[in-house]
């Protein structure tokens, strides 16, 4: 009997020095980075609700933008010494992932907090949500259903979407609506697809330097022009105006995960 | 020296002391269990696991007495004349008994017969086509569905902040004042979760806790095995799949499955309900069509109409039905009637509230 008390003395002892040395390590000097998205087309700036048709996809076919929304989450960053600072994501939702608003300037900055000191290479990050994140059940923050980007009858959020218009579209309205989610996957079923993707930016040498006095700033660019005109082909507006569904989704979604860049960054 | 070993000493009696108290913490928390919780998630010896995440969702009795005022309440609708249990009532193990097919507001009519709610926590995908895999989100589809409540998540997380008596009982369930449609989805599911059907005839008898089945009901059974546990398998009487159960030909197949998957080899398929308390659950079938078990049961037997996706167990030597005598479909229907558990549907945790005057 007594063993066991001294076995649990020496293990208290251990837990208590383990927090202590694992507090001296957090502490101190840490800092924060900023990711900024910033949606262009091509060489213009992203305006919304444009009175004309202001935009042009490599078919040349004309087009509006009036919704612009993605979901970033799970973000990595990659340290020189092949470390990783991962952003910690909450079982629901309400840290890790960023909804990026066209309509809401603010959305436009990610900013990454108690990242360690140290010169960063690379950031990594998933454009949607994970189905690991829809078996916890309710989620809140950026992925509260109210938000609007949350299909009920096939549960799931919408990762990436676009609407908007163009005089080709044959939908109602001249319409353009590309809603890309879908995440479910099951054996039998061949066409549930998920198109979530991760994608991996390096800095090409000009890296961040993160400390507690510097908050660098990553410049993401996000071409919409590459959207519908990436590696899963072109897409036209006069005979693809319409997507909403998983399958639907495919190219489109590999098409999204090469519309992203790192511009610049500001230290 | 004599410091470090004093220190030791003391330190030896305080973890004496909380390894006392926390040994009677331990028993009394166990003698609590023996006391039942009406609150507290069981699954009956006869069940799989539970699918739920209940890590994230604590089951309290404040919780789940908000999830049953919303169950009620018809503000989760746009102009507030239908709740959930407008189509899903106690007395018919919450399934609709007067329409084949779900009414929503403005009386518009759904295009789906109100699937019973009992045994949530161990179902994996929810509605006919399964295009639902967790609790927490069934009630979107009814709240945003224009042909059932046609209403906004935001704007019932609004309707309910304007609310005072809301906002207490929030708070009483989980520690804030500030309703979110989290909150909404959480205290609907510790409702849901713990209506649990598991105390029918057929329960008892085969826990072996003192009923007995009759002669017909028993050959029931052995038919019922014979015939459809195939599918309808587990105590749950279901194996959770998609199947196509011979309604239509292919000219008329519903997208059924299908909706979800986006595979045409799963049009016309639904998922295998559960038959418990399925005595009560009339009309059957994903749009209602057959008003007794008397019509079902002939149907497996010999209404089976061919498709390209019609499920090859329900052929007899490669023709379609069970081709079961009349005197086999009365037992089977028998034994579907031990199904039926009286104390479910009288079970007065999950029948409507006293909502005070607002």
């Amino acid at each position: 009997m007594k063993n066991i008390f001294i076995a649990i003395t020496i293990l208290f002892s251990a837990f208590v020095f383990i927090q202590c040395t694992e507090d001296e390590v957090t502490s101190t000097e840490n800092g924060t980075l900023k990711l900024e998205f910033d949606n262009v087309v091509g060489t213009s700036n992203l305006q919304l609700n444009t009175s004309n048709f202001a935009f042009e996809n490599a078919l040349g076919e004309d087009f509006k933008v009036t919704w612009l929304s993605y979901y970033i989450s799970e973000v990595r960053l990659k340290k020189e010494d092949g470390t990783y600072f991962v952003d910690p994501v909450a079982f629901d939702g309400s840290t890790g992932f960023y909804l990026i608003d066209e309509a809401d300037a603010e959305s436009h900055v990610i900013e990454l907090k108690d990242v360690p000191p140290g010169s960063y290479t690379e950031v990594t990050f998933k454009i949607g949500v994970d189905a690991s994140q829809m078996t916890q059940g309710a989620q809140t923050g950026p992925l509260d259903p109210s938000i609007g980007l949350f299909w009920s009858w096939n549960s799931g959020y919408i990762f990436f979407a676009m609407e908007g218009a163009s005089p080709v579209s044959t939908a109602e309205g001249n319409a353009l609506v590309y809603h890309v989610g879908g995440y479910k996957t099951l054996d039998g079923s061949p066409n549930l697809v998920n198109n979530i993707k991760e994608i991996t930016l390096t800095f090409n040498g000009d890296n961040p330097i993160v400390d507690a006095d510097e908050d660098p700033q990553v410049h993401i660019i996000m071409d919409l022009k590459k959207f519908f005109n990436g590696p899963a082909g072109n897409i036209s507006f006069a005979s693809n105006s319409v997507r909403h569904s998983p399958a639907s989704c495919v190219d489109v979604a590999q098409n999204m995960a090469a519309a992203f860049n790192v511009d610049h960054i500001h230290q | 020296m004599t410091c470090l070993l004093a220190s030791h000493l003391t330190f030896y009696l305080t973890m004496r002391v909380i390894l006392v108290v926390w040994l009677a913490l331990l028993i009394l928390s166990c003698k609590e269990q023996e006391v039942s919780n009406p609150y507290q998630f069981v699954i009956p010896d006869n069940f799989p696991e539970s699918k739920y995440s209940f890590q994230n969702n604590p089951i309290t009795k404040d919780g789940f007495e908000l999830g049953r005022m919303l169950f009620y309440d018809p503000i989760l609708s746009r102009d507030e004349t239908v709740s959930c249990s407008s189509c899903h009532q106690q007395h018919v193990a919450f399934a609709d008994p007067l329409h084949v097919l779900s009414i929503g507001v403005d009386e518009r009519v759904g295009t789906r017969n109100a699937l019973p709610i009992q045994n949530m926590a161990f179902q994996q995908f929810f509605f006919w086509d399964g295009g639902v895999n967790h609790l927490d989100f069934v009630p979107i589809n009814a709240i945003t569905n224009p042909v059932e409540f046609d209403e906004s998540v935001g704007d019932i997380v609004d309707k309910l902040n304007a609310s005072s008596f809301y906002k207490n009982q929030f708070n009483k369930a989980f520690g804030e004042k500030e309703v979110t449609s989290q909150k909404v989805l959480h205290a609907l599911s510790q409702f849901m979760v713990l209506m649990i059907s598991a105390n029918s005839r057929y329960d008892k008898y085969i826990r072996n806790e003192g009923e007995l089945l009759s002669t017909q009901e028993q050959r029931g059974l052995l038919l019922f095995k014979q015939n459809c546990a195939n599918c309808h398998s587990t105590d749950l009487f279901t194996n959770g799949d998609f199947l196509n159960n011979g309604l239509d030909t292919d000219e008329n197949l519903d997208e059924g499955r299908a909706r979800i998957t986006e595979f045409n080899e799963d049009k016309g398929k639904f998922k295998v309900p559960s038959l418990r308390n399925v005595a009560l659950t009339d009309p059957y079938m994903h749009d209602g069509r057959f008003n007794t078990l008397k019509e079902v049961l002939q149907h497996y037997s010999n209404g089976i109409k061919t498709s390209s996706t019609v499920d090859n167990r329900l052929f007899t030597n490669n023709s379609p039905g069970l081709s079961l005598t009349e005197d086999e479909q009365n037992d089977i229907i028998a034994f579907l009637q031990t199904l039926t558990d009286e104390s479910f549907i009288k079970d007065k945790r999950f029948s409507a509230p006293l909502m005070p005057k607002q």
